[in-house]
Protein backbone atom coordinates (compact mmCIF):
# COMPACT_ATOMS: atom_id res chain seq x y z
CA UNK A 1 0.00 0.00 0.00
CA UNK A 2 2.87 2.32 0.54
CA UNK A 3 3.79 4.49 -2.33
CA UNK A 4 7.03 5.97 -3.41
CA UNK A 5 8.64 8.14 -0.81
CA UNK A 6 12.18 8.35 -2.06
CA UNK A 7 13.81 11.27 -3.71
CA UNK A 8 13.60 10.08 -7.21
CA UNK A 9 11.21 12.21 -9.18
CA UNK A 10 10.52 9.95 -12.10
CA UNK A 11 9.59 7.04 -9.90
CA UNK A 12 7.28 9.27 -7.96
CA UNK A 13 4.25 7.30 -9.02
CA UNK A 14 5.15 4.22 -7.05
CA UNK A 15 4.78 0.61 -7.93
CA UNK A 16 1.15 -0.26 -8.30
CA UNK A 17 -0.08 3.29 -8.22
CA UNK A 18 0.94 4.49 -11.61
CA UNK A 19 -1.73 5.70 -13.90
CA UNK A 20 0.55 6.68 -16.70
CA UNK A 21 -1.63 7.37 -19.63
CA UNK A 22 -0.82 8.80 -22.97
CA UNK A 23 -3.17 11.27 -24.48
CA UNK A 24 -1.49 10.83 -27.80
CA UNK A 25 -3.19 11.92 -30.91
CA UNK A 26 -2.30 12.13 -34.55
CA UNK A 27 -0.28 15.07 -35.67
CA UNK A 28 2.52 16.34 -37.80
CA UNK A 29 6.10 17.17 -36.99
CA UNK A 30 4.95 20.43 -35.42
CA UNK A 31 3.08 18.57 -32.70
CA UNK A 32 5.06 19.68 -29.72
CA UNK A 33 4.08 20.48 -26.18
CA UNK A 34 0.51 21.46 -25.49
CA UNK A 35 1.73 25.06 -25.25
CA UNK A 36 2.11 24.99 -28.99
CA UNK A 37 0.56 27.99 -30.63
CA UNK A 38 1.59 27.43 -34.22
CA UNK A 39 -0.96 26.32 -36.77
CA UNK A 40 -1.13 22.63 -37.31
CA UNK A 41 -0.51 21.20 -40.71
CA UNK A 42 1.00 18.22 -42.38
CA UNK A 43 0.06 14.58 -42.70
CA UNK A 44 -1.64 12.88 -39.84
CA UNK A 45 -0.08 9.82 -38.31
CA UNK A 46 -1.93 7.00 -36.64
CA UNK A 47 -2.80 7.76 -33.04
CA UNK A 48 -0.87 5.84 -30.45
CA UNK A 49 -1.97 5.21 -26.93
CA UNK A 50 0.01 4.32 -23.90
CA UNK A 51 -1.59 1.68 -21.66
CA UNK A 52 -3.26 3.33 -18.74
CA UNK A 53 -1.96 0.99 -16.10
CA UNK A 54 1.52 -0.22 -15.54
CA UNK A 55 2.26 -3.80 -16.32
CA UNK A 56 2.62 -5.73 -13.14
CA UNK A 57 4.74 -8.73 -12.50
CA UNK A 58 8.44 -9.31 -12.50
CA UNK A 59 10.89 -9.92 -15.23
CA UNK A 60 10.11 -13.11 -17.08
CA UNK A 61 11.88 -16.25 -15.96
CA UNK A 62 13.47 -18.67 -18.42
CA UNK A 63 11.24 -21.49 -19.67
CA UNK A 64 11.48 -24.86 -18.02
CA UNK A 65 12.85 -27.68 -20.09
CA UNK A 66 10.47 -30.04 -21.80
CA UNK A 67 10.60 -33.79 -22.04
CA UNK A 68 12.82 -36.23 -20.20
CA UNK A 69 13.14 -36.04 -16.49
CA UNK A 70 11.43 -33.01 -15.09
CA UNK A 71 13.89 -30.39 -14.09
CA UNK A 72 13.41 -26.93 -12.88
CA UNK A 73 15.53 -24.29 -14.47
CA UNK A 74 16.28 -21.40 -12.28
CA UNK A 75 17.84 -18.04 -12.73
CA UNK A 76 21.50 -18.29 -11.73
CA UNK A 77 22.21 -16.22 -8.65
CA UNK A 78 23.52 -12.75 -9.36
CA UNK A 79 26.91 -12.05 -7.88
CA UNK A 80 26.45 -9.57 -5.07
CA UNK A 81 28.58 -6.51 -4.72
CA UNK A 82 29.04 -4.78 -1.38
CA UNK A 83 26.16 -6.67 0.09
CA UNK A 84 23.56 -5.34 -2.36
CA UNK A 85 22.43 -6.90 -5.60
CA UNK A 86 21.59 -5.20 -8.83
CA UNK A 87 18.43 -5.86 -10.73
CA UNK A 88 17.70 -4.82 -14.25
CA UNK A 89 14.47 -4.64 -16.11
CA UNK A 90 13.46 -3.23 -19.43
CA UNK A 91 10.49 -0.93 -19.29
CA UNK A 92 7.60 -1.14 -21.69
CA UNK A 93 8.15 0.15 -25.19
CA UNK A 94 6.55 3.51 -25.62
CA UNK A 95 5.56 5.28 -28.76
CA UNK A 96 6.15 8.91 -29.31
CA UNK A 97 5.28 10.68 -32.50
CA UNK A 98 8.57 9.98 -34.21
CA UNK A 99 9.30 6.46 -33.09
CA UNK A 100 9.39 4.20 -30.11
CA UNK A 101 11.84 3.32 -27.41
CA UNK A 102 12.27 1.29 -24.28
CA UNK A 103 14.65 1.96 -21.43
CA UNK A 104 16.46 -0.69 -19.45
CA UNK A 105 16.83 0.33 -15.83
CA UNK A 106 19.31 -1.14 -13.36
CA UNK A 107 18.64 -0.69 -9.69
CA UNK A 108 21.20 -1.42 -6.96
CA UNK A 109 19.78 -1.26 -3.49
CA UNK A 110 17.81 1.96 -3.37
CA UNK A 111 19.55 3.71 -6.23
CA UNK A 112 19.17 3.72 -9.94
CA UNK A 113 22.61 2.88 -11.21
CA UNK A 114 22.11 2.25 -14.86
CA UNK A 115 19.98 3.34 -17.73
CA UNK A 116 20.25 2.32 -21.33
CA UNK A 117 17.96 2.71 -24.27
CA UNK A 118 17.04 -0.51 -26.00
CA UNK A 119 14.79 -1.01 -28.93
CA UNK A 120 14.92 2.51 -30.24
CA UNK A 121 13.22 2.87 -33.53
CA UNK A 122 12.65 6.23 -35.07
CA UNK A 123 10.40 7.04 -37.93
CA UNK A 124 12.87 9.26 -39.72
CA UNK A 125 16.54 10.11 -39.67
CA UNK A 126 15.96 13.55 -38.13
CA UNK A 127 14.36 11.95 -35.14
CA UNK A 128 17.26 9.53 -34.92
CA UNK A 129 19.67 12.44 -34.78
CA UNK A 130 17.71 14.10 -32.03
CA UNK A 131 17.40 10.85 -30.17
CA UNK A 132 21.16 10.32 -30.44
CA UNK A 133 21.75 13.62 -28.70
CA UNK A 134 18.84 13.84 -26.36
CA UNK A 135 18.80 10.35 -24.97
CA UNK A 136 22.33 10.36 -23.56
CA UNK A 137 21.50 13.69 -21.93
CA UNK A 138 18.27 12.34 -20.53
CA UNK A 139 20.18 9.53 -18.88
CA UNK A 140 22.31 12.04 -17.04
CA UNK A 141 19.27 14.02 -16.12
CA UNK A 142 17.55 11.00 -14.66
CA UNK A 143 20.60 10.17 -12.58
CA UNK A 144 21.12 13.81 -11.57
CA UNK A 145 17.51 14.23 -10.49
CA UNK A 146 17.96 11.35 -8.14
CA UNK A 147 20.48 13.30 -6.13
CA UNK A 148 18.40 16.44 -5.88
CA UNK A 149 15.49 14.96 -3.99
CA UNK A 150 12.64 16.36 -6.02
CA UNK A 151 9.08 15.11 -6.06
CA UNK A 152 8.52 15.99 -9.70
CA UNK A 153 9.98 17.69 -12.75
CA UNK A 154 8.34 20.48 -14.69
CA UNK A 155 9.17 21.21 -18.30
CA UNK A 156 9.45 17.72 -19.74
CA UNK A 157 9.85 17.61 -23.47
CA UNK A 158 8.15 15.44 -26.01
CA UNK A 159 10.97 12.99 -26.58
CA UNK A 160 11.59 12.85 -22.86
CA UNK A 161 8.08 11.69 -22.15
CA UNK A 162 8.48 8.36 -23.89
CA UNK A 163 11.79 7.90 -22.12
CA UNK A 164 10.33 8.80 -18.75
CA UNK A 165 7.38 6.50 -19.27
CA UNK A 166 9.59 3.56 -20.05
CA UNK A 167 11.83 4.24 -17.06
CA UNK A 168 8.74 4.48 -14.93
CA UNK A 169 7.34 1.21 -16.15
CA UNK A 170 10.68 -0.49 -15.56
CA UNK A 171 10.79 0.87 -12.02
CA UNK A 172 7.28 -0.41 -11.46
CA UNK A 173 8.33 -3.85 -12.60
CA UNK A 174 11.21 -3.71 -10.17
CA UNK A 175 8.87 -2.49 -7.45
CA UNK A 176 11.37 0.23 -6.86
CA UNK A 177 10.58 2.22 -3.76
CA UNK B 1 -1.56 16.73 -27.57
CA UNK B 2 0.79 13.87 -26.94
CA UNK B 3 0.91 14.23 -23.20
CA UNK B 4 1.94 11.59 -20.74
CA UNK B 5 0.29 11.95 -17.36
CA UNK B 6 1.62 10.61 -14.10
CA UNK B 7 -0.37 10.20 -10.93
CA UNK B 8 1.55 10.22 -7.67
CA UNK B 9 -0.45 9.36 -4.59
CA UNK B 10 1.11 9.36 -1.16
CA UNK B 11 0.19 6.59 1.25
CA UNK B 12 -2.94 7.36 3.19
CA UNK B 13 -5.80 5.75 5.02
CA UNK B 14 -7.26 4.61 1.71
CA UNK B 15 -6.87 1.04 0.56
CA UNK B 16 -4.74 0.27 -2.46
CA UNK B 17 -7.86 -0.81 -4.32
CA UNK B 18 -9.55 2.52 -3.62
CA UNK B 19 -6.54 4.48 -4.77
CA UNK B 20 -6.25 2.41 -7.95
CA UNK B 21 -9.90 3.01 -8.66
CA UNK B 22 -9.58 6.75 -8.08
CA UNK B 23 -6.59 6.93 -10.42
CA UNK B 24 -8.48 4.91 -13.03
CA UNK B 25 -11.38 7.34 -12.83
CA UNK B 26 -9.04 10.31 -13.07
CA UNK B 27 -7.34 8.75 -16.11
CA UNK B 28 -10.69 8.14 -17.74
CA UNK B 29 -11.65 11.76 -17.16
CA UNK B 30 -8.48 13.03 -18.79
CA UNK B 31 -9.00 10.74 -21.77
CA UNK B 32 -12.49 12.15 -22.10
CA UNK B 33 -11.12 15.66 -22.03
CA UNK B 34 -8.69 14.72 -24.78
CA UNK B 35 -11.54 13.29 -26.85
CA UNK B 36 -13.41 16.57 -26.45
CA UNK B 37 -10.59 19.07 -26.90
CA UNK B 38 -7.96 17.50 -29.10
CA UNK B 39 -7.50 19.48 -32.27
CA UNK B 40 -5.57 16.50 -33.60
CA UNK B 41 -8.76 14.46 -33.61
CA UNK B 42 -10.67 15.65 -36.64
CA UNK B 43 -14.02 14.70 -35.21
CA UNK B 44 -13.55 16.01 -31.69
CA UNK B 45 -16.15 18.56 -30.63
CA UNK B 46 -13.37 21.16 -30.50
CA UNK B 47 -12.37 20.44 -34.09
CA UNK B 48 -15.99 20.56 -35.21
CA UNK B 49 -16.46 23.85 -33.40
CA UNK B 50 -13.38 25.32 -35.05
CA UNK B 51 -14.70 24.32 -38.47
CA UNK B 52 -18.08 25.82 -37.69
CA UNK B 53 -19.75 22.40 -37.84
CA UNK B 54 -20.86 22.52 -34.23
CA UNK B 55 -22.22 25.38 -32.17
CA UNK B 56 -21.03 26.13 -28.68
CA UNK B 57 -24.52 25.44 -27.36
CA UNK B 58 -24.50 21.94 -28.84
CA UNK B 59 -20.96 21.18 -27.76
CA UNK B 60 -20.06 19.50 -24.43
CA UNK B 61 -20.36 22.03 -21.63
CA UNK B 62 -16.68 21.61 -20.79
CA UNK B 63 -15.81 23.55 -23.94
CA UNK B 64 -17.75 26.61 -22.83
CA UNK B 65 -16.18 26.33 -19.40
CA UNK B 66 -12.66 26.18 -20.80
CA UNK B 67 -13.24 28.98 -23.30
CA UNK B 68 -14.51 31.19 -20.49
CA UNK B 69 -11.29 30.50 -18.58
CA UNK B 70 -9.30 31.33 -21.70
CA UNK B 71 -11.06 34.68 -21.95
CA UNK B 72 -10.24 35.42 -18.35
CA UNK B 73 -6.62 34.36 -18.85
CA UNK B 74 -6.34 36.61 -21.87
CA UNK B 75 -7.59 39.54 -19.88
CA UNK B 76 -5.36 38.83 -16.88
CA UNK B 77 -2.25 38.31 -19.01
CA UNK B 78 -2.68 41.54 -20.90
CA UNK B 79 -3.32 39.62 -24.09
CA UNK B 80 -0.08 37.64 -24.03
CA UNK B 81 -2.16 34.48 -23.68
CA UNK B 82 -4.84 34.55 -26.34
CA UNK B 83 -6.69 31.42 -27.38
CA UNK B 84 -8.55 33.28 -30.11
CA UNK B 85 -5.52 34.61 -31.95
CA UNK B 86 -4.46 31.33 -33.53
CA UNK B 87 -5.00 30.56 -37.17
CA UNK B 88 -7.55 27.79 -37.58
CA UNK B 89 -9.92 29.10 -34.97
CA UNK B 90 -10.08 29.28 -31.23
CA UNK B 91 -7.52 27.05 -29.56
CA UNK B 92 -7.39 26.52 -25.81
CA UNK B 93 -4.32 24.30 -26.00
CA UNK B 94 -2.19 26.51 -23.75
CA UNK B 95 -4.70 26.16 -20.89
CA UNK B 96 -6.69 22.96 -21.32
CA UNK B 97 -3.89 20.58 -20.30
CA UNK B 98 -3.52 22.32 -16.96
CA UNK B 99 -7.29 22.51 -16.58
CA UNK B 100 -7.66 18.80 -17.24
CA UNK B 101 -4.94 17.82 -14.77
CA UNK B 102 -6.41 20.13 -12.15
CA UNK B 103 -9.80 18.46 -12.54
CA UNK B 104 -8.23 15.03 -12.36
CA UNK B 105 -6.60 15.99 -9.06
CA UNK B 106 -10.00 17.22 -7.85
CA UNK B 107 -11.43 13.82 -8.60
CA UNK B 108 -8.70 12.17 -6.50
CA UNK B 109 -9.45 14.58 -3.69
CA UNK B 110 -13.15 13.75 -3.88
CA UNK B 111 -12.24 10.09 -3.57
CA UNK B 112 -10.56 10.81 -0.26
CA UNK B 113 -6.96 11.26 -1.35
CA UNK B 114 -5.19 13.86 0.81
CA UNK B 115 -1.74 13.98 -0.74
CA UNK B 116 -1.06 13.67 -4.43
CA UNK B 117 0.41 15.15 -7.60
CA UNK B 118 -0.89 14.94 -11.14
CA UNK B 119 1.90 15.64 -13.60
CA UNK B 120 0.66 16.22 -17.12
CA UNK B 121 3.74 16.50 -19.28
CA UNK B 122 5.43 18.85 -16.85
CA UNK B 123 2.35 20.79 -15.77
CA UNK B 124 1.79 19.71 -12.21
CA UNK B 125 -1.21 20.02 -9.88
CA UNK B 126 -0.47 19.27 -6.22
CA UNK B 127 -2.59 18.39 -3.21
CA UNK B 128 -1.56 18.29 0.42
CA UNK B 129 2.06 17.60 1.33
CA UNK B 130 4.57 14.97 0.31
CA UNK B 131 5.32 12.29 2.88
CA UNK B 132 8.66 13.96 3.52
CA UNK B 133 6.74 16.96 4.84
CA UNK B 134 6.67 20.59 3.79
CA UNK B 135 5.80 21.57 0.26
CA UNK B 136 6.26 19.71 -3.00
CA UNK B 137 9.73 20.15 -4.44
CA UNK B 138 9.59 20.51 -8.20
CA UNK B 139 12.69 20.54 -10.35
CA UNK B 140 12.54 22.84 -13.36
CA UNK B 141 14.25 21.38 -16.36
CA UNK B 142 17.09 23.48 -17.66
CA UNK B 143 16.04 24.82 -21.07
CA UNK B 144 19.17 23.90 -22.94
CA UNK B 145 21.10 21.60 -20.66
CA UNK B 146 19.12 18.41 -20.61
CA UNK B 147 21.43 16.97 -17.99
CA UNK B 148 20.56 19.54 -15.38
CA UNK B 149 17.77 21.22 -13.53
CA UNK B 150 17.70 25.01 -13.64
CA UNK B 151 16.36 25.16 -10.09
CA UNK B 152 14.09 23.47 -7.63
CA UNK B 153 10.94 25.25 -6.48
CA UNK B 154 8.66 24.64 -3.54
CA UNK B 155 5.11 24.42 -4.77
CA UNK B 156 1.79 24.43 -2.95
CA UNK B 157 -0.80 23.93 -5.63
CA UNK B 158 0.29 24.20 -9.22
CA UNK B 159 3.30 24.74 -11.47
CA UNK B 160 3.55 24.97 -15.24
CA UNK B 161 6.57 25.49 -17.47
CA UNK B 162 6.69 26.63 -21.06
CA UNK B 163 9.70 27.05 -23.25
CA UNK B 164 11.75 26.02 -26.21
CA UNK B 165 13.63 22.95 -25.09
CA UNK B 166 14.96 20.69 -27.78
CA UNK B 167 12.38 21.43 -30.41
CA UNK B 168 13.27 25.03 -30.95
CA UNK B 169 11.06 28.05 -31.25
CA UNK B 170 7.47 27.09 -31.67
CA UNK B 171 5.55 29.76 -29.83
CA UNK B 172 3.52 32.35 -31.69
CA UNK B 173 3.25 35.87 -30.42
CA UNK B 174 -0.47 36.76 -30.60
CA UNK B 175 0.05 40.50 -30.43
CA UNK B 176 2.86 40.69 -32.90
CA UNK B 177 5.23 42.37 -30.52
CA UNK B 178 7.89 39.71 -30.65
CA UNK B 179 10.62 40.70 -28.27
CA UNK B 180 13.39 38.47 -27.06
CA UNK B 181 11.55 35.38 -26.01
CA UNK B 182 12.81 33.68 -22.88
CA UNK B 183 14.17 30.18 -23.07
CA UNK B 184 11.88 28.98 -20.32
CA UNK B 185 9.08 30.38 -18.19
CA UNK B 186 7.62 28.80 -15.09
CA UNK B 187 4.53 29.97 -13.27
CA UNK B 188 3.21 28.81 -9.90
CA UNK B 189 -0.17 29.57 -8.36
CA UNK B 190 -3.41 28.18 -7.00
CA UNK B 191 -4.84 27.01 -10.35
CA UNK B 192 -2.97 24.89 -12.88
CA UNK B 193 -5.29 26.01 -15.67
CA UNK B 194 -4.14 29.59 -15.17
CA UNK B 195 -0.54 28.69 -14.38
CA UNK B 196 -0.50 26.86 -17.72
CA UNK B 197 -1.90 29.87 -19.58
CA UNK B 198 0.39 32.33 -17.80
CA UNK B 199 3.49 30.22 -18.44
CA UNK B 200 2.60 30.30 -22.11
CA UNK B 201 2.07 34.06 -21.89
CA UNK B 202 5.47 34.64 -20.28
CA UNK B 203 7.23 32.31 -22.71
CA UNK B 204 5.87 34.43 -25.54
CA UNK B 205 5.95 37.88 -23.96
CA UNK B 206 9.15 37.71 -21.95
CA UNK B 207 9.83 40.51 -19.49
CA UNK B 208 6.66 42.42 -20.22
CA UNK B 209 4.39 39.42 -19.65
CA UNK B 210 6.52 38.49 -16.64
CA UNK B 211 5.76 41.88 -15.08
CA UNK B 212 2.04 41.41 -15.66
CA UNK B 213 2.00 37.98 -14.01
CA UNK B 214 4.11 39.36 -11.17
CA UNK B 215 1.36 41.86 -10.45
CA UNK B 216 -1.27 39.14 -10.12
CA UNK B 217 -2.20 38.07 -6.64
CA UNK B 218 -0.95 34.57 -5.69
CA UNK B 219 0.76 33.86 -9.00
CA UNK B 220 4.52 33.87 -9.31
CA UNK B 221 6.87 33.49 -12.20
CA UNK B 222 10.40 32.34 -12.85
CA UNK B 223 12.09 33.21 -16.09
CA UNK B 224 15.24 32.05 -17.84
CA UNK B 225 16.19 34.39 -20.63
CA UNK B 226 17.87 33.38 -23.86
CA UNK B 227 21.11 34.89 -22.57
CA UNK B 228 21.02 32.67 -19.49
CA UNK B 229 20.02 35.36 -17.01
CA UNK B 230 17.20 34.54 -14.63
CA UNK B 231 14.52 36.41 -12.82
CA UNK B 232 11.89 35.41 -10.33
CA UNK B 233 9.04 37.10 -8.53
CA UNK B 234 8.96 37.45 -4.74
CA UNK B 235 6.79 34.46 -4.07
CA UNK B 236 8.98 32.00 -5.97
CA UNK B 237 10.64 29.78 -3.41
CA UNK B 238 13.93 28.40 -4.65
CA UNK B 239 15.23 25.34 -2.88
CA UNK B 240 18.68 25.28 -4.35
CA UNK B 241 20.66 26.17 -7.44
CA UNK B 242 21.33 24.05 -10.49
CA UNK B 243 21.89 20.41 -9.74
CA UNK B 244 24.56 19.84 -12.34
CA UNK B 245 27.70 18.00 -11.44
Amino acid sequence: MTVKRGPFALAAAAAGFVGALGLHASGSVTALTPKLSTPRSGPSTPATTIPSTSKGGSNSTPPTSKGGPTTTTHVPPVKKAKGTSSRSVTGSTYNYSYGQLAVRVTVTGAKITGLSVVGLQTAESYSQQIADQVIPMLRQEVLAAQSVRVNGISGASYTAEAYVSSVQSALNKLHFK
Amino acid sequence: MGTVVTFHVEASHLSEANVREAIAEASKMMHRHDDIFSTWKQESPMSLLRRGELSLDDAPSEIAEVLALCAEARSLSGGWFDASSMPGGIDPTGLVKGWSAENALGLLKDAGVTSAMVNAGGDIACLGSPSTGGRWKIGIRHPWRADALACVLEVNDAVATSGEYERGRHLIDPIGRLGRQPAAATVTGPSLAFADAFATAVAVGGDEAFAIVASLDRYDAYLIRADGSEESTEGICLVNASADK
